[in-house]
């Protein structure tokens, strides 16, 4: 597929889209509710159960989108390593080369018994540890991913570096996407159930979710330097390649991204503090919810992005 | 604000969010080197490339300068380096053809060729 001048592997690209969508943001919505909603719902039992239980139901649908793309993206994949058909490629073998052979195929057996993990922690998370396990696993299934990617090919010791760089990457970008995903579920919740204490409980999951957010920003900025400097590695890059100019759009989403939660940093969470409940309160908490949205939507683009960027060649390989 | 400071924030804001991202593997370099000439024939033909690589499907072939095919099949796969061993081939051009498959699951082929004699 021909777009704008790029060809395009359109399936891959949306498969992966997918993918690295649903395990961010399953990753992120355990990630809040560890360190976001359970310290700041505890004196809420009611409305503590609520989001659980909404969060858990998140996680539960991107296990499944997880699992259900990742077999996606090993039989497409099996078909562009072997040059054959996808029923030829489950049919010849290729399939068990990939499986058995290749990076890629054993970082995704061992991804998938990360998932079954979770899956089973899921299940049974009434219990401390057991939630612990779960958080655990979702994390390496997101770390994962890098192994998958550029980095894992990264020759040399500059190669440690990038999966370093990669891992931390996707952890920041799965802690910022899921966590605003389950701050949507959170002041939804809040909203729907009328607690006396409710802007005391908004303004503090806000403020902790704010925290992990201004971690996740620099996260991505330290990692993304790296990252910018192994795969674009010269300002000619930028312009002068597909990769290049793909990499500027996505950089473009992720500032617009960064304004949106610095208004919900400097703007709206301090007149939610302020507001002292009633209208007031409702007015600032919904700015917060519809901004919030907008953020999960610009993350999605930059997904998107991320989908299509891997199936391009990168600008330092080009130009250098 | 001047245009290259502009130019210089644009740059840096790129660089900042570059995500997970999948390569190509390129070759980098080879020995014999390409294009270049050499006076005996070589025992193996070695290629770099900029990415590891997967064994499984990753080839080279190389023919002499009678087209004959002088590498022993199966090639050696070290990382992002591929070696083939030849059998003697005598002098004239010597063609080599490369298909890899980069760790990162992206194929790419090419070729080169190399003088063999005085």
């Amino acid at each position: 597929m021909d777009w704008f001048g790029v060809e395009i592997d359109g399936p891959i690209v949306v498969v992966r889209t997918i993918h690295f969508a649903a395990t961010a943001t399953m990753a992120g919505a355990l990630m809040f509710r560890a360190v976001v909603a359970e310290p700041s719902l505890r004196s809420a039992e009611q409305v503590d159960l609520i989001v659980d239980r909404r969060i858990r139901a998140l996680v539960w649908i991107c296990v499944a989108l997880s699992i259900a793309s990742g077999v996606a993206w090993l039989l497409l994949q099996t078909s562009a390593m072997s040059g054959e058909t996808y029923s030829q490629a489950l049919m010849s073998g290729a399939l068990v080369i990939v499986l058995n052979e290749t990076q890629f195929g054993l970082v995704m057996k061992i991804r998938l018994v990360f998932v079954l993990v979770l899956a089973v922690c899921l299940a049974y998370d009434r219990f401390p540890p057991v939630r612990w396990l779960g958080l655990g696993s979702s994390l390496c299934l997101t770390v994962a991913i890098a192994w998958t990617g550029h980095a894992g090919s990264t020759p040399y010791q500059l190669g440690y570096l990038h999966l370093t760089a990669d891992a931390l990457h996707l952890l920041a970008a799965s802690a910022w996407t899921g966590g605003l995903v389950s701050l949507v579920l959170l002041l939804a919740a809040t909203a729907s159930h009328q607690v006396e204490t409710r802007a005391a409980l908004e303004l503090d999951a806000v403020r902790r979710f704010s925290s992990l957010g201004i971690v996740s920003v620099a996260t991505l900025v330290g990692s993304g330097i790296v990252n910018g400097w192994i795969l674009v590695g010269s300002f000619r890059g930028l312009g002068a390649t597909t990769y290049g100019r793909v990499l500027m759009l996505k950089v473009a989403i992720f500032l617009i991204m960064v304004s949106v939660a610095t208004v919900n940093r400097f703007f709206l969470a301090p007149r939610l503090a302020l507001s002292g409940g009633g209208d007031a309160q409702r007015k600032w908490a919904h700015g917060l919810r519809r901004n919030a949205l907008v953020e999960i939507v610009l993350a999605f683009l930059v997904f998107a992005v991320v989908g299509l960027l891997g199936t391009l060649h990168p600008a330092a390989h080009l130009v250098n | 604000m001047k245009h290259a400071t502009l130019v210089r924030l644009g740059t840096l804001a790129v660089l900042l969010a570059s995500g997970p991202a999948q390569a190509h593997a390129f070759l980098d370099h080879s020995e014999p080197k390409v294009g270049n000439k050499v006076t005996a024939p070589p025992r193996e033909v070695t290629l770099w490339f900029t990415q590891k690589l997967e064994p499984a499907f990753s080839r080279v072939t190389v023919t002499n300068g009678a087209g004959e095919r002088i590498d022993n099949g199966k090639p050696r796969v070290s990382g992002n380096q591929l070696s083939v061993s030849l059998r003697s081939g005598g002098a004239g051009t010597y063609h080599v053809n490369w298909h890899v498959l980069s760790v990162d699951t992206h194929s790419t082929e090419g070729n080169f060729t190399f003088q063999v004699g005085q």
